[in-house]
Formats: C-alpha cells, sequence, structure tokens
C-alpha cells in the first residue's frame, strides 16, 4: 500500500511533514516504510527561457544557449540536444544540482566554453515518460510557452508530491485504504476528517434489478455480491486529479471507468471490478466455484483450467472472472462498452489466497480480499464509483443496488473491564481514558455491569477479543509510555538439558584441542553423497527429499555431517586455506519411512576433519603434516575429557575412510567413533591432493557412555617401578592387542603401560616389527619390591610370547 | 720462618692475582699452596723444626696466612665465576624479536558465542533451555500459534516443505507449544528455545535458508507487557551495554496480541543515523508480544487464569551487530581466516 500526502490531505489537516507522520504512523502499528519525495533531486532544477541559441563553433552537434531564469544575469549553457530553439521554456539544472540519477552538476567546459548548468529531458527529470507524447520522450523537455521562468520545476510539473509506502501488517486490512488511514491520523491528530459526501443521483429510468440478475452459490466463499448498472457510458481518459491521486498510490490510468474502480478501492478499500453488460451471457452474474476443467480467460490475457476450487463469477454459460483476484477477457470494459455492471463483494479470504497463490497472480484486489473488507460499506463503494462516474459526465446511473448478502454481518461485542486490560499491559489507565480511546477509534463503547461493552467498527475485521482492546489501547496510548517491569512470582532455575550441556562440553573441548567450529546448512545432494562413496544401501542414502527446495544443489535434508564438512574444507582450500582443523555439531535427520509419514530421527552427529601442516608455518615449525594419529590423538582426548574409559580402538570400516587407516572405537559392540583417512578415491573424486583425515561421532551414543559423575584418583604415595619390554613382533599385530595382553597379564600392581617406540625396518627383518612398551607397577599401600615387579614383567613376557610369537629384544 | 711464610703468602697473593684465566688455573693455585702437597702443608709439617715455645705464634702465623690466602682464592672464584656467567649469558643472547612457536588455539563459531552470551543472560534470569525438532509438524509450527492454513500472516515465511504436514520449522515458536503441552495446565514457564529454522530466502548478505533463532516464552500468573518490556530491556542492554536504546513499536504476528517489534538505537552511530540504520537511528532486533490467548487454549492453559509474552530473535543479527559483521553469509561460509578471528 502506497498514498500521496495530497491524497490523505484532500480529507484530513495536520501540520506534519511527511517524515514526522511516517513515524506517527509507524509507532502506532502502521508501518511506514519508505517516505518517497517526488521531486528530491530536482531542488536546484528551475524553468528557464532560451533567450539566444547558438551553434558553438568547434562542434557540429553542440549548441550555446543563453537561458533566463529569473536571475539577474542570464546562465550560458552548453547543450548537446537538437530540439532546442530560442524562445522556449525548459528545465534548468543549476550548477550544484543533484539529479534523481544521481548525475551532478557542476561549472565546467565543452570545447572550450564555459557551461553553468545543464538543459533536462523528462528522463532526467524522473517523469514518467510513459504517460507522454512520443515528442517530448526524447531531447530537452519542452515546457509550455506560458510558463513562467525561476520557479522550481517540481511544482511546475506537479512533481511535488511524497508518497508514504507502507509496510502494512496482515491484520490491518482497513488500513489499506485511505479512509483508513484518515481514520488513524484523525485519532492521532484530534483533527476532524473531512469526509467527501457519496451520494449518487439514481438519473436513469432503468431499474437495475430489471437488467442484471445475481446470485451466490457458494456462501461460505462469497458473504456478500452486490452490483449497480449504469448506461450511457461515455469511455475517455479520467481527469488529472485522479491520474495524479492514483499515480501517487502507485496504480497506472488506463481509462475514466477502471480508474475510477481502482480510485474506490484505494478511497474506500473496497476493490471494485466493472462488466460489459453486453458480454454477459444471460444477464445474470453468480459467484460460485468454478467446474473443473473450465476455462478461465483472465485480463492478463491468459488463460487456466479451473481445478474446481476457485471461487469465479460466472455468468448463464461460463465464468467472467476470477472473484477477487483478476476478472474474465470476455466481459472488459473497452471502448465501445455501452453499459457497464459495477461490482462490490466480500469473498472468503483463505480461498482468495489459495487461488491467486495458485495461479502466481497477486493483485490490489486479491490483498485486500485476504484481510478482509468492510462488508457492511459494500453498498456506499458503489454509490462512490457511480458519483465519480456521473460527476464525470461520463453515465447515467440505473435505479437500486442488487445486494445479494444472505448473512449480514453481526456487529461485534467484546465485554472489558479496565482492569483486565491494566493487567495485561502493565498500566494504570481508568476506564474513562480507555474507552476515549476506543471511541475515537471508532468503537462504541458502553458501561456494563462492573466493566465496558465496546462494539467493534465494521471496518476492522481484526478484533475479537479483550486482548485486541488492550492492542488498540496500547498503541495508542503509547508503547514508550508503558512501564518497563520485571516479571515475579515464583522463582526459577535457569538450566538446559544434559544432551545440551554435553554438546557444550564436547565444543569447548574440541577448540581446546586446537580445532575450529564451522557452522553449515542442513541440506545435501546425491552427487556429494556419490564423491564420498556412500554405497546404495547405506541408510545415509535415504536422505529426506524437500518438496520446494532452494536450488538443485540443496534438495535432500543431510544424513552426515561429513559431507558438509567436506564440502567446507573444499571452499577453503578453493581460497588456498590449506591447513584446517574443523569439527562440527549438528543434527542429521534419518526418516522412519518415505515419504514422511510421521517425524524423523534427529540425530546429532560430531565429524572433525584435520590436513595440511601440523604446525602453523614458521622459522622454529615444524613442517610436517598431520596424519592418522594427530586425528587419533583429538578423539582420544575428547573421550578422556568426556571421562569415557574403557573402550577398545580396532581397525575398522567407513566407506568414506582408506581401508587401511581407519580405527573404531568401541565400547562392547556399539561404535563410538570412526577416525580415518579420507579415502583417496573419494578424495579423487571431489579433486583434493592432499590428505585428509576424519573422525565422526554419534553425541547421543557417547552421552550413555559418558563418565556422568567423576572422581578423583589420589596421588600414590608410593614409588613405581618401571620395566621397558622391547619385542619384535608380526608387523599385522595391532599394537592394542598386545597392551591388551599386557594389562590382562599385569597383576595386582600393574598401573599403566604406554608404547613409547615403534621401528620397522632392517634390523628386524622383512614384515617384522619392533615395539617397546613401558610397564609402571605400584602398590597403594606400600613400596613395592624389585622382585614382585620382576615377576609380573616375567609373567607378562611370557604372555606375549605365547600369544604373539614375540621375540624379546635385548 | 715468619719471613717464609709471609713470602710464600706474597707469592699466592701474586698468583691468584694474576690467575687472569680460567677457574682451572685458580684450582691450580689452591692445590700448589694449600694442597695436600702444597706450600702451606710442607710448612706446617715441617714445624718439627721449629722450637717448641715457638710453635704456636708460628702455627698461628701460618694459619693465619693460609686463611687470607683462601679468602683470596675464595674472591678470586667468585669473580672468575662471575665473569664466566657473564660470558655465557652474553653467548646466549637470542632474538626475542622472532615469532614465539604458536600453539593455536581452536575457535568457537560467532554464533556459538553469541548464542551462548544469550542462553547465559537468560538462565541469570532463570529461564530454562527447551528444545524442539527442526522438521517439526506443520500444526506446532503454524496452526497451534494461531495460523491457520491460508492465513495471510503465512506469508510472512516461505517455508521449506517435505510433506503436506510436515516441514522444516521456519521459526522456534513451534517450541512454545510443545512446551506447554508438555506442561501440567497452566504451569508457569520461563524458557527459551535456541535453535536453527528454515525459510525458503535466497541467500544474500541479510538472508539465509537456515538461521538460528532464539524463541523467549513466560508464563505465569500476571504477566503483563510491561514486564515483557523491562525483561527485554534487561537483556538487549546486557548484550548490546548499558547505554543503548530500547523502544517497542506495534506490530502484528499472530501468536500475539499486542505484538512489537523491538528496536535497539543503532549501535554504529548511536541514534544519529547511518547506512546501516538507513538513517533512522534505530535497528530492529527482535520480535515479542503477549502471548495471544488462542495459543494459550490451544495448548490447554487458560487465558483467564495465566498470562504471557513471547519473543523470538535472530541470532546472526545480534552477532553481526556485536562484531560488526556486514554479510550474513560470512557466517556460513566457514572460511577459515574468518573464524579465527573469534
Amino acid at each position: 500500500m502506497q498514498v500521496s500526502i495530497k491524497w490523505l490531505k484532500d480529507y484530513i489537516d495536520f501540520d506534519w511533514t511527511a517524515e514526522e507522520l511516517a513515524d506517527k504512523f509507524t509507532m502506532a502499528g502502521v508501518p511506514v516504510e519508505n517516505v518517497v519525495h517526488a521531486d528530491e533531486g530536482l531542488e536546484k532544477v528551475v524553468t528557464g527561457r532560451l533567450d539566444s541559441v547558438v551553434k558553438h563553433p568547434d562542434s557540429d552537434h553542440l549548441q550555446i544557449c543563453s537561458v533566463n531564469v529569473g536571475a539577474d544575469a542570464p546562465l550560458q549553457i552548453v547543450t548537446g540536444a537538437q530540439n532546442v530553439r530560442e524562445g522556449q521554456i525548459v528545465p534548468v539544472a543549476m550548477v550544484g544540482a543533484k539529479l534523481p540519477n544521481g548525475q551532478k552538476i557542476s561549472k565546467g567546459k565543452l570545447r572550450g566554453v564555459a557551461s553553468n548548468g545543464m538543459l533536462c529531458s523528462a528522463g532526467e527529470l524522473h517523469m514518467d515518460l510513459e504517460k507522454l507524447p512520443e515528442e517530448q520522450k526524447n531531447g530537452i523537455y519542452i515546457l509550455p510557452a506560458d510558463t513562467p521562468v525561476g520557479q522550481p520545476v517540481a511544482k511546475i510539473l506537479g512533481l511535488d508530491d511524497v508518497i508514504l509506502e507502507f509496510e502494512l501488517t496482515a491484520n490491518r486490512g482497513d488500513c489499506f485504504s485511505v479512509f483508513g488511514l484518515v481514520r488513524e491520523i484523525a485519532v492521532l491528530t484530534g483533527n476532524q476528517p473531512k469526509w467527501p459526501e457519496i451520494v449518487c443521483r439514481e438519473d436513469d429510468p432503468d431499474k437495475a434489478a430489471d437488467l442484471i440478475s445475481c446470485g451466490i452459490d457458494a456462501p461460505e466463499l462469497c458473504s456478500r455480491y452486490a452490483a449497480r448498472v449504469i448506461k450511457n457510458v461515455k469511455i475517455g481518459p479520467s481527469p488529472d486529479w485522479m491520474q495524479q491521486r492514483l499515480e501517487g498510490a502507485g496504480i497506472r490510468a488506463i481509462n475514466n471507468v477502471v480508474d475510477v474502480t481502482n480510485f474506490v478501492m484505494v478511497e474506500l478499500g473496497q476493490p471494485m471490478h466493472a462488466y460489459d453488460y453486453d458480454e454477459i451471457t444471460g444477464h445474470t452474474l453468480t459467484a460460485r466455484l468454478a467446474k473443473p476443467g473450465e476455462n478461465l480467460h483472465t485480463l492478463d490475457d491468459s488463460s487456466r483450467v479451473a481445478k474446481g476450487t476457485e471461487l469465479v463469477i460466472a455468468d448463464s454459460e461460463h465464468p467472467a472472472g476470477l472473484a477477487g483476484v483478476m476478472g474474465g477477457l470476455e466481459t472488459e470494459v473497452t471502448e465501445n462498452t455501452k453499459t457497464i455492471v459495477l461490482e462490490a463483494a466480500s469473498f472468503n479470504g483463505p480461498s482468495i489466497r489459495r487461488t491467486s497463490r495458485a495461479c502466481g497472480l497477486h493483485t490490489e484486489a486479491s490483498g485486500r480480499f485476504e484481510r478482509g473488507v468492510d462488508v457492511p460499506d459494500i453498498p456506499r463503494a458503489l454509490d462512490r464509483a457511480a458519483q465519480l462516474l456521473q460527476d464525470m459526465g461520463a453515465c447515467t446511473v440505473t435505479k437500486g443496488i442488487v445486494d445479494v448478502y444472505p448473512a449480514p454481518k453481526k456487529p461485534v461485542k467484546i465485554a472489558y473491564t479496565a482492569d483486565q486490560i491494566n493487567r495485561r499491559l502493565g498500566t494504570k489507565l481508568d476506564g474513562a481514558a480507555m474507552n476515549d480511546i476506543l471511541e475515537k477509534l471508532g468503537f462504541t463503547v458502553e458501561a456494563q455491569g462492573g466493566g465496558y461493552v465496546a462494539t467493534v467498527p465494521n471496518w476492522r475485521n481484526d478484533c475479537t477479543y479483550m486482548e485486541d482492546l488492550s492492542e488498540e489501547i496500547a498503541r495508542i496510548y503509547g508503547f514508550d509510555r508503558i512501564p518497563a517491569t520485571v516479571p515475579h512470582g515464583m522463582m526459577m532455575q535457569g538450566k538446559q538439558s544434559e544432551k545440551q550441556n554435553l554438546i557444550a562440553k564436547i565444543k569447548h573441548s574440541l577448540a581446546a584441542l586446537g580445532m575450529t567450529e564451522e557452522l553449515s546448512f542442513s541440506f545435501t545432494n546425491t552427487d556429494i553423497l556419490d564423491k564420498m562413496l556412500v554405497p546404495a544401501d547405506s541408510k545415509l542414502r535415504r536422505a529426506i527429499p524437500i518438496m520446494n527446495p532452494l536450488t538443485d544443489e540443496a534438495p535432500l535434508v543431510r544424513t552426515s555431517l561429513l559431507t558438509s564438512i567436506m564440502e567446507n574444507a573444499l571452499r577453503n582450500f578453493s581460497r588456498k586455506n590449506m591447513d584446517l582443523r574443523y569439527f562440527d555439531v549438528a543434527p542429521v535427520f534419518f526418516p522412519k519411512a518415505l515419504p514422511l509419514t510421521e517425524l524423523p530421527d534427529e540425530r546429532t552427529e560430531c565429524v572433525g576433519l584435520l590436513t595440511g601442516r601440523r604446525d602453523e608455518a614458521g622459522w622454529n615449525q615444524s613442517d610436517e603434516m598431520v596424519d592418522f594419529y594427530d586425528a587419533k590423538g583429538i578423539v582420544e582426548e575428547l573421550f578422556s575429557a568426556l571421562h569415557i574409559r574403557n573402550y577398545t580402538v580396532e581397525a575398522g570400516t567407513h566407506f568414506a575412510m582408506h581401508p587401511g587407516v581407519t580405527a573404531v572405537f568401541k565400547k562392547g559392540r556399539e561404535v563410538l567413533a570412526y577416525v580415518g583417512e579420507l579415502h583417496p578415491k573419494a578424495a579423487e573424486n571431489l579433486g583434493i591432493k592432499q590428505k585428509v583425515y576424519l573422525f565422526t561421532m554419534d553425541v547421543e551414543t557417547l552421552h550413555r557412555y559418558m563418565g556422568s559423575s567423576f572422581h578423583f584418583e589420589s596421588l600414590p604415595k608410593y614409588p613405581a617401578i618401571s620395566r621397558d619390554l622391547a619385542m619384535v613382533v608380526a608387523e599385522d599385530v595391532p599394537a592394542a592387542s598386545i597392551e591388551a595382553v599386557i594389562a590382562n597379564n599385569g597383576g595386582e600392581f600393574f598401573k599403566d603401560v604406554t608404547l613409547f617406540d615403534v621401528y620397522t625396518g632392517k634390523q628386524v627383518g622383512e614384515g617384522k616389527k619392533s615395539l617397546a612398551f613401558s610397564m609402571q607397577f605400584q602398590s597403594k599401600e606400600r613400596t613395592l619390591k624389585d622382585e614382585e615387579a620382576d615377576a609380573a614383567f616375567q609373567r607378562i613376557l611370557a604372555a606375549v610370547e605365547r600369544e604373539f610369537d614375540a621375540e624379546l629384544r635385548s | 720462618m715468619e719471613e717464609k711464610v709471609r713470602e710464600l703468602k706474597a707469592q699466592a697473593e701474586e698468583a691468584i692475582q694474576h690467575a687472569a684465566g680460567s677457574l682451572k688455573d685458580l684450582d691450580d693455585i689452591r692445590v700448589k699452596f694449600l694442597g695436600k702437597k702444597g706450600e702451606f702443608t710442607t710448612i706446617l709439617r715441617g714445624m718439627g723444626a721449629v722450637a717448641k715455645e715457638d710453635r704456636p705464634k708460628i702455627g698461628k702465623i701460618v694459619n693465619e696466612a693460609k686463611a687470607q690466602v683462601e679468602a683470596l682464592l675464595a674472591a678470586k672464584n667468585e669473580e672468575l665465576k662471575a665473569r664466566a656467567l657473564e660470558q655465557k649469558l652474553a653467548s646466549e643472547k637470542i632474538d626475542v624479536t622472532l615469532p614465539g612457536r604458536r600453539q593455536p588455539l581452536g575457535h568457537l563459531h560467532p554464533l556459538t558465542l553469541t548464542l551462548e552470551r544469550i542462553k547465559d543472560i537468560f538462565f541469570r534470569m532463570g529461564f530454562s533451555v527447551e528444545e524442539g525438532p527442526e522438521i517439526e509438524k506443520d500444526y506446532f509450527n503454524f496452526e497451534a500459534l494461531n495460523l491457520p492454513k491460508d492465513h495471510p500472516a503465512r506469508d510472512m515465511q516461505d517455508s521449506f516443505y517435505i510433506t503436506d504436514e510436515i516441514l522444516m520449522r521456519s521459526q522456534t515458536s513451534p517450541v512454545q507449544a510443545r512446551t506447554m503441552q508438555k506442561n501440567e495446565p497452566n504451569a508457569p514457564i520461563r524458557m527459551i528455545a535456541p535453535g536453527r529454522v528454515y525459510r525458503r530466502d535466497e541467500y544474500d548478505a541479510t538472508h539465509s535458508p537456515m538461521f538460528t533463532q532464539v524463541e523467549g516464552l513466560v508464563i505465569d500468573k500476571g504477566i503483563s507487557l510491561g514486564d515483557l518490556k523491562g525483561t527485554l530491556e534487561l537483556f538487549l542492554r546486557q548484550i548490546f551495554g548499558e547505554e543503548v536504546g530500547v523502544r517497542l513499536r506495534p506490530s502484528f504476528f499472530p501468536f500475539t496480541e499486542p505484538s512489537a517489534e523491538v528496536d535497539i538505537s543503532c549501535v554504529m552511530c548511536h541514534g544519529k543515523g547511518c547506512k546501516v540504520c538507513k538513517g533512522t537511528g534505530w535497528l530492529e532486533i527482535l520480535g515479542a508480544g503477549m502471548v495471544h490467548p488462542h495459543v494459550l487454549e490451544m495448548s490447554g492453559y487458560d487465558p483467564k487464569v495465566v498470562s504471557g509474552f513471547a519473543f523470538g530473535m535472530g541470532v546472526e543479527r545480534i552477532a553481526m551487530l556485536s562484531y560488526g559483521v556486514d554479510d550474513l553469509r560470512l557466517f556460513y561460509d566457514n572460511d577459515k581466516r574468518f573464524l579465527q578471528q573469534f
């Protein structure tokens, strides 16, 4: 909705500037998005007479003009335009002007001749070119010969209006009209509106009811259908003042009939339509549902096949328009139209909304019907339209209105007490002050019992409850005057779920470990799943499709964060950020059935990615690249921070990971985490040349195994004894299994084992490796004897020799 | 004898004086004069030849001389050690202006940091965090919030639908309805619901198909619009500083009545008017209102008994204003150079 200040001032006085008015509207809940000054940029453009026009001595196309702009001395201006002649009145942009197109006018020289200003074309003045005759569109805009010189051109051209552009909320259908806005201004200023007298003279002998019959077949979708018939119509342009008002409202003038229907729509908020009476088959108009398959040929000259859910206005044979959205082409008013049926009706908002969305037709009319119109006021809109046309001498008006109104709207009454309103708002207003506000807004208020009953004015479709009245009172009283308090009542404890605490702990631990958190969209696509080698039968392939995805790249809801973190790594690689340590904790979505019949499982996944250099580049830093063990170490530290203990680690397989460089962390049979190198095939698919290490874990699973309460272990009072064990075993023996055997055979004093050296090479022979473990033995009660440690060492040695065919290295 | 001692002492003093070299030289001098076979020892051994009555006197002289030499040695030793240390320190001088060996920290995402600040403020005001699914029923996302199908206010947001009845939640407001329905009717509530929400918005400097919202809801007996105003003022002043201006503008949301848009004075120009606030001096920061009676009723609360307020804010918006980030896409671009600044 947009409207000019001039139109508002037709009906009410106010002293505020456009900006002040906009601010008052906004603070009263009628938000103004923009204030547009049509003369913006034209402040230094005045009218001037060309006293002389001579050819530039050094140019074929330039002319030197001497321009009288009402000042003492004429201005010398050089122009390239060819349509200037001596004696013409033209718009002159003075030095210092900044035109609507942003062009700044300054003193200059053109081929050696001084030029102090610019003569302007219509386009440069931001005039509506489509409304100009052909010869005025190009070249300098020539003003009428009797135009006074030295006048601001904006005023001369009627470009001095100011437009308010509203961003109206869905509840305030009543403000989609000049009358509605004037009512608001009246409340805000206390001034009385100067309403126009709306009367039409029924000067035609015919009765409308004899000419046309109207009906409603779908009363739930059309609550009122009314029509007037006007005759002896003379189609022509509407008067300038009306065209200007419409232009201010952003509506193009077409002809007097269409302009009047639009004018009434903006003025009263009631959309109207005009039918060519002679094209209405059977001279009957009925609001009914379209028949499936019926052809709908609308004014925009497009044909649609009806689904059967659309409300149409039909004559005795076929639809003559999509009700409330757009009229039909066959019954369009043309130059030859002699008799017209003016329609004003009320259509069901949701139905209009469905139809307009389905057709992609959002019109001024459909927007107003969606929000609801002033139903009892409908006949007045017909009278106003007939009156305006009659005033133009464009028609005669037949007698009566054909009005189908099966269930007249009953006024809405709302009971309230001052106390109720005050409690809701936190105010201490007395009833009289509240009632005063409501009465100014058009409510009628009666005292009843200990409280009041307010009758809602016809034009307000958004007030049903006491709470609605509280808003009316608050917005007019002023939100800024409501005292700020804090809720009292029961003291409550602020907390979050254990899972939320766990997620926070994971994030903070990973950040402490040098990992940086990323956030990524919950969307994915098949291509990245393919590239990441997700098997066809994997549950990750059963991603939920979005009905209306934004782009082809994001048609699915993701089932894994690995795809997202890889995409982020790729984006970073493309920007030469090659050293990354990233993690992400976010939900992934698994449908129980596809298509979805119930909400999917949402699991929280945690993934990490390490690639590039281990250390920051620098003179004193190593040039080593991260490897598998960096990634694994992060997971181990994280588990330690979460007090997850007694898990096992073994070689595992994960589709996206190198089959030889993947570890699986387990608790019994349950997987806690996978860590591994990005599968070289996936790396190739993604065009990645450097090694990338990934980990993934399911946060809900971690939650189950995380130590909920944690007690510290007391520090040892007695010294530990250390024994080292170096052995040679077959290369494929996992170190973890040796550690397990050591731990199992260490006896009661076994404390800890650390693998401190791994060696493969000539000295140990082909297919073999040397591992060196340091073992700690300790008692809590006393100092351990060497012999006790030796005995444990011997047991361990025997066990590893037996289990792994290990050879003691000396 | 006395003469000999004096001479010896003079020799020792001379030697020590000139032992400019190392500690080793000094030790040699000590051995030469004071060692087991040193010269003073030899003198003492030769005491047998001295007359018995002279022995204490001579012994005293020798011991005094010895002590003096020892003291000189010690002093020289200290001097040499100090000089050696000085040399060592001088030789160990490094270029301290060379960059340190960095042990880089990881970084939490700026939206996580902002959300943690927001949560923290509300925790201290007794609000708990409630959660709900991101793929949500149309019923909770819209209908239970007084937004029936085909309500024009549904145009305010374009949603990603999975089926006709299931969508990617377009707001965190459905958690309101879920929390009320989980509770005993009319049980007091003070909650926030942070989380991801999805709207079918083109990805640009201020819009994203996924963003982060924090919903808030307070329900109790006698909760008023004034309480909403006071609570949000407290919150916004903690986020943006004590001096920030806060204003409520009447607005419309289907789930609240009255409804308000909440503005803060522009954090860039402090209300003078600039590009960020489009010259108005104010920035829209959140939407709020008194919970609509329908919303309470639909979730089993009685609007005649309790009232409440609700609010919703975008975490991205708050993070952008807090950190001066001018393009929302930076948050989801995950460029290392951006993230490591936080």
